[in-house]
């Protein structure tokens, strides 16, 4: 869609004018993914060029350097040691022998056997003194795999600390060599509560996010790759091995065995409740709790704390007992049926949890319940924020209440809660806990069962996921793909709002 | 009490904007210089580099002739006001100017003894025990100024410590620094965007565009002889004037073409434009509104102009004119002299006439926006 | 004549405004009576003796607190210590962290921020629950898991706290960046910057930042599921009252189900009322910084 000036878009209908926007939006998706596309290819260059220039360096480091700096590249810190840096040059020299010392004990095993994740399963043996046949347990190919990846985080790390031993004694070379002084260990120490500050924060919560969410993910990704599932565990059962694209293959497949639901189809199945639920979660929360947050801020509402603070109270009662309680509330046999029957108001339970669509619209509902009060809180923070002299001068204008909230409150109101709309969207997404607790997905969808787990109609993919990962045929490969659509669905829905949404939202730009 | 030189010094950021272009620059010790120029001109950058509170790309900075590129700002022994006074709000005013010293592990004593001190210096003792959040905008300045003073540091940093005042307290606190600089006795590094404070604050001023140093000198030197046309309309209140016109080679002479009007130039001013042997050019004239004079009647030589606004100032009259191709002029009459007639003449669209002697003319080259004469 | 119209239509104006006060007033009773009513049930039915299973009833017919002393006969007393515990030192541990890693992407600027943030913005979308297979074997052969399952939990919490910085990093985004130039100027190291300007003027958002870090292993139940692996000595209140509830046991343990939320539930709303000023800045300033 072809881009107009300014006052060619002025001079266009009320219709025409939203119609020009949504084109301009769907046109701005191509060009979102063309820029993402630019810029990853960006980062590989620059990333390309990064490392050939330090290769560069490194062997002019080395042509150029002195003895010192020369044998800093075998045996590290030797320069820092040799220019009177003792305490980095022992830290080098410490990781090096480490680093060696674990290659030659285990490191060195875990890669050759990466490849095959294990050649020898569990055997069976015979015993003659019992004379019985024990299970000998051999290669584990759990641990191969996890090991391995370590491993190969290791030599990263070795490599750029070689890296960066090799530039310091190239550095404190030339330093020494324009007559300055090098800073001694006491110095070093001290930098690291000033100018290297942000260096001490930041080394534990990285070490964390490494090791408990980076490492997992990339062994979760690896997972995909193989056949690791209740029968293959790598150890006890079986060992599992590599699979290529095959579980991708399985999952994007249409054809279904005997009488089964091919995966391809159940998945597209959770996926749209998924998304459904997402959208109704996110903005019935999000306009019903503006609507409490504007009535409560009301003029002439009197005991304004009092109202707050019954909803803002059933956000601190830990989920799990509100959530267990309301599903037993909504159960065939529980309070509220029981109340309805008894009033003689209905003559039968509702079927809150066993009718796929009552079972969708309760666990809104409820999500509503939930939901309101967070929602509230927040819209009632931005609501006071707004300039009283917008709404001053809007009734001066002649806006009614609609016109107001139209036209003031709601574009506020949106330009400033974007990105948060977008995390809630996805958070909802994954909203395990809602779903889990209220339902644990029933009521149970037989022919999306049929292809894998007990999947009920108000299944997520999240929950979905946990389902395939626990109990006696865990298929751990089906969660790791399952797993990293899932990403790819919430990466893909952030891209486009956040490429696409700011070129609408400039217009209405509070700031 | 130290001199601070900057050599080539530079500031580029990680997305490639050059901020300060190859500064150089040497302030003696106890003098007072002050960078001014438009938002983002990069003085507030170079008033930064040499606080240590950003990193410098290239060049050297020495203070008291030590290089100090790769000194974090304590070590450097230097006091800065900031513009938005940056007062800790969860201390008390005494707190607050005893923080440096506290951290340097000065005894008690003395610390009462500097604060109490500085604040009877600066009138603020009975608010001592306050937060800043109870003080008004001026009080707070003070304590900004306080806290510097006891730290008898090398350099005096001010990062346009005024801006945040209104019109009265703005230039009351200015000749309040005035005194203070008396008493301190200290180098001084002033940043401004105001002119007024840049040339009655300044021992010498730094003239800065777009990062790079446009003119230095004292105050004097830049509003008689501006090396360029930003300098020329930068200093000076209202702004230059600045005409089209055509300075034209008679004999040995020259003499500027304004719409027909010609005004020979002087001795001084024939002498350097032969020196540079400069041929007749189109030119853009400089002249100061007050150096302006206003003629009621048409005569020889004087340039015609329309009345488009006449301002009131009381003691004197701005008159906005328009000349025959449309150049804008302002101009200051003083209005003591005027007759009745003479003000009455001055009304919207009426006729003006105008002239000014060839001592008063700035000359600059259209192309390079470079004075002919000066520079 | 206009006197009275102009009378009338004041006398309108103030009218509606009274109607319209009136429907919210209703509306806002009767939103109270909906958000209360299950917690009002849920204490009432804790003091029901005459029957454990779920009725089709709220007030007990007969009334006392069997459900309460019952609760110490089962591993309800364990459960909550563990989930105290955890709740405790993931209180601090994750705040330590959080605050670590906010006022860092806050105050510097260093090659590697920004490359960071899009990575942790990345690593965020992947579905957590993915890592707790391979976190549930790596704890288990670090003997962290079951019954020892409090420490391996209270790991799993804190390790990757660091990437829930957005709204601390926000409110530090809101603590002006002359005053720690003021105080680096003055002498002070970049630590001392930290501990004698910005901390104490983040009272808030500490205690935002504890309050939400306590609640949360109150609440959870995935990872507490997956780590106690079925072993009752390791669970946390939410897995182990989440049993009481699964069909074999409901009848047996409902109205002790009731009990243990309302204890559980207690503490932890009336810290949260008492400190719901915090939480109020927290939310509003994380929601507006997206």
């Amino acid at each position: 869609m072809a881009q107009l000036s300014d006052l060619e878009y002025l001079k266009l209908s009320k219709g025409r004018k939203i119609g020009y926007k949504l084109g301009r939006f769907f046109a701005g998706i191509p060009k979102a993914f063309a820029n993402l596309g630019l810029k990853i290819w960006d980062v590989l260059k620059k990333g390309a060029s990064a490392v050939g220039r330090e290769v560069k360096d490194i062997i002019t480091s080395f042509i150029q350097g002195d003895w010192k700096t020369k044998v800093s590249y075998l045996v590290m810190g030797f320069g820092c040691l040799a220019r009177g840096q003792i305490l980095r040059g022992l830290l080098f020299l410490l990781f090096e022998i480490v680093f060696i010392g674990y290659m030659v004990l285990s490191g060195g095993y875990w890669l050759s056997m990466m490849p095959s994740l294990g050649k020898v399963g569990p055997t069976e043996e015979y015993n003659e003194i019992y004379d019985v046949f024990v299970t000998k347990y051999n290669d584990n190919s759990f641990q191969i795999l996890l090991y391995s990846v370590l491993t190969i985080f290791f030599i990263i790390a070795f490599i750029y600390t070689w890296r960066v031993n090799i530039r310091q004694s190239r550095m404190a070379e030339k330093i020494l060599a324009t007559g300055k002084r090098l800073k001694s260990g006491k110095e070093d120490l001290h930098s690291l509560t000033d100018e290297s500050f942000h260096k001490t924060l930041l080394a534990l919560p990285l070490t964390g996010i490494i090791i408990f969410t980076v490492l997992p993910i990339i062994f979760m990704i690896l997972v995909a790759f193989t056949n690791y599932d209740g029968s293959h565990d790598g150890y006890i059962s079986n060992l599992f091995h590599w699979v290529g694209m095959d579980n991708f293959n399985t999952l994007f497949s249409w054809k279904s065995a005997n009488g089964t639901q091919s995966y391809a189809a159940t998945f597209g199945e959770i996926l749209s409740w998924t998304l459904m639920w997402a959208f109704f979660a996110t903005f019935s929360n999000y306009f019903l709790g503006m609507f409490v947050a504007m009535a409560i801020n009301k003029k002439g509402i009197k005991v304004k704390k009092l109202w707050r603070t019954i909803l803002v109270m059933t956000i601190a009662i830990p989920q799990f007992i509100s959530l267990l309680y309301v599903s037993k509330m909504f159960a065939k046999d529980g309070i509220l049926n029981g109340f309805l029957l008894s009033m003689g108001w209905i003559t039968k339970a509702l079927p809150f949890w066993e009718d796929p669509i009552w079972a969708r619209v309760t666990v809104i509902m409820i999500n509503i319940w939930i939901g309101i009060p967070y929602l509230m809180l927040i819209a009632t923070g931005i609501l006071m924020n707004i300039p009283a002299d917008l709404y001053e001068s809007a009734r001066i204008d002649g806006a009614n209440p609609w016109q107001q909230y139209t036209r003031i409150t709601l574009p506020y109101m949106l330009f400033i809660t974007g990105p948060y709309l977008l995390t809630s969207f996805t958070g909802n997404m994954n909203n395990f806990n809602v779903i889990y607790l209220l339902t644990g997905g029933a009521p149970l969808n037989p022919a999306a069962s049929s292809a894998a787990g007990n999947v009920g109609y108000t299944d997520l993919l999240i929950t979905w996921l946990f389902k395939i990962t626990t109990g006696a045929d865990s298929k751990y490969y089906l969660a790791s793909v399952v797993g990293i659509l899932v990403f790819v669905v919430v990466a893909l829905i952030s891209l486009i709002v956040y490429n696409v949404l700011p070129s609408i939202k400039n217009e209405e730009d509070f700031q | 009490m130290a001199s601070v030189k900057l050599t080539d010094v530079k500031k580029v950021y990680d997305n490639n904007v050059t901020a300060v272009h190859d500064f150089n620059l040497e302030i003696a010790d106890k003098e007072f210089v002050v960078f001014v120029g438009p938002s983002g001109c990069g003085k507030s950058t170079t008033l930064r580099m040499i606080a240590g509170l950003e990193d410098i790309s290239g060049g050297t900075l020495e203070i008291d002739g030590e290089v100090v590129n790769d000194l974090q700002p304590k070590d450097r022994d230097i006091a800065m006001v900031f513009q938005n006074y940056a007062l800790y709000p969860h201390m008390t005013v005494y707190d607050n100017i005893a923080f440096s010293l506290r951290l340097k592990k000065v005894p008690e004593d003395e610390i009462y003894e500097r604060v109490t001190n500085a604040a009877k210096i600066l009138g603020i003792t009975e608010y001592l025990t306050r937060k800043p959040r109870a003080l008004s905008g001026g009080q707070r300045q003070r304590v900004a100024i306080g806290r510097a003073m006891v730290r008898n540091a090398k350099v005096f940093l001010m990062d346009e410590p005024l801006s945040n005042l209104d019109a009265k307290l703005r230039n009351q606190m200015r000749a309040e620094i005035i005194l203070l600089r008396q008493k301190l006795d200290t180098t001084f590094v002033y940043v401004t965007h105001d002119q007024t404070e840049a040339m009655t604050l300044g021992d010498r001023i730094v003239i800065m565009k777009d990062g790079f140093i446009e003119q230095v000198g004292t105050p004097q030197e830049v509003f008689d002889t501006p090396v360029n046309l930003f300098v020329a309309g930068f200093i000076g209140s209202p702004q230059m004037n600045f005409l089209k016109a055509k300075l034209v080679q008679e004999g040995t002479g020259y003499c500027v073409d304004i719409l027909g009007a010609k005004i020979p130039l002087n001795a001084d001013q024939t002498a350097v434009l032969s020196g540079k042997n400069v041929r007749s050019q189109d030119i853009i004239l400089g002249v100061r509104p007050e150096h302006t004079t206003v003629l009621f009647d048409k005569t020889e030589n004087a340039i015609e102009c329309k009345i488009d606004v006449n301002e009131m100032m009381g003691s004197e009259l701005h008159l906005h004119l328009s000349s025959a191709n449309d150049d804008k002029i302002i101009v200051r009459l003083p209005t003591v002299d005027l007759t009745k007639e003479q003000r009455e003449s001055l009304g919207y669209g009426n006729k003006m006439y105008i002239t000014f002697p060839a001592k008063v003319m700035h000359l600059f080259d259209p192309e390079t926006e470079r004075s002919l004469i000066d520079g | 004549m206009s006197e009275t119209s102009s009378m009338k239509r004041h006398m309108g104006l103030k009218a509606s405004r009274t109607l319209a006060n009136t429907l919210i007033y209703v509306l806002l009773i009767a939103l109270s009576v909906i958000w209360l009513i299950p917690f009002i049930c849920i204490v009432l039915q804790s003091f029901r003796v005459e029957s454990t299973w779920q009725v089709g009833y709220v007030i007990p017919q007969k009334w006392g607190i069997d459900n309460y002393r019952n609760l110490f006969s089962t591993n309800f007393p364990r459960w909550y210590i563990n989930t105290f515990v955890t709740a405790v030192c993931t209180a601090l541990l994750q705040t330590i962290i959080v605050l670590c890693m906010s006022y860092t992407l806050s105050r510097f600027r260093f090659k590697m921020r920004k490359p960071l943030m899009k990575f942790m913005l990345i690593l965020g979308m992947f579905p957590g629950m993915l890592s707790m297979i391979i976190l549930y074997r790596v704890l288990k052969d670090l003997g962290l898991t079951q019954a020892n399952a409090t420490p391996g939990l209270i790991l799993v919490y804190v390790a990757s706290s660091g990437m829930g910085y957005y709204v601390s990093k926000g409110f530090f985004d809101t603590i002006p960046k002359s005053l720690d130039e003021a105080a680096r100027v003055d002498g002070a190291t970049r630590a001392q910057v930290l501990n004698k300007i910005i901390l104490p003027l983040s009272k808030p958002i500490v205690i935002y930042t504890i309050l939400t870090a306590f609640m949360g292993p109150w609440g959870d139940f995935v990872f507490a599921r997956y780590i106690s692996f079925g072993d009752p000595a390791g669970m946390n209140v939410a897995v182990g009252l989440y049993n009481w509830l699964t069909p074999d046991q409901i009848n047996k343990n409902y109205t002790m189900f009731c009990a243990g939320g309302v204890l559980v539930a207690v503490p932890v709303t009336l810290l949260f009322l008492f400190l719901q000023k915090y939480y109020v800045e927290g939310v509003t300033g994380g929601a507006v910084k997206g």
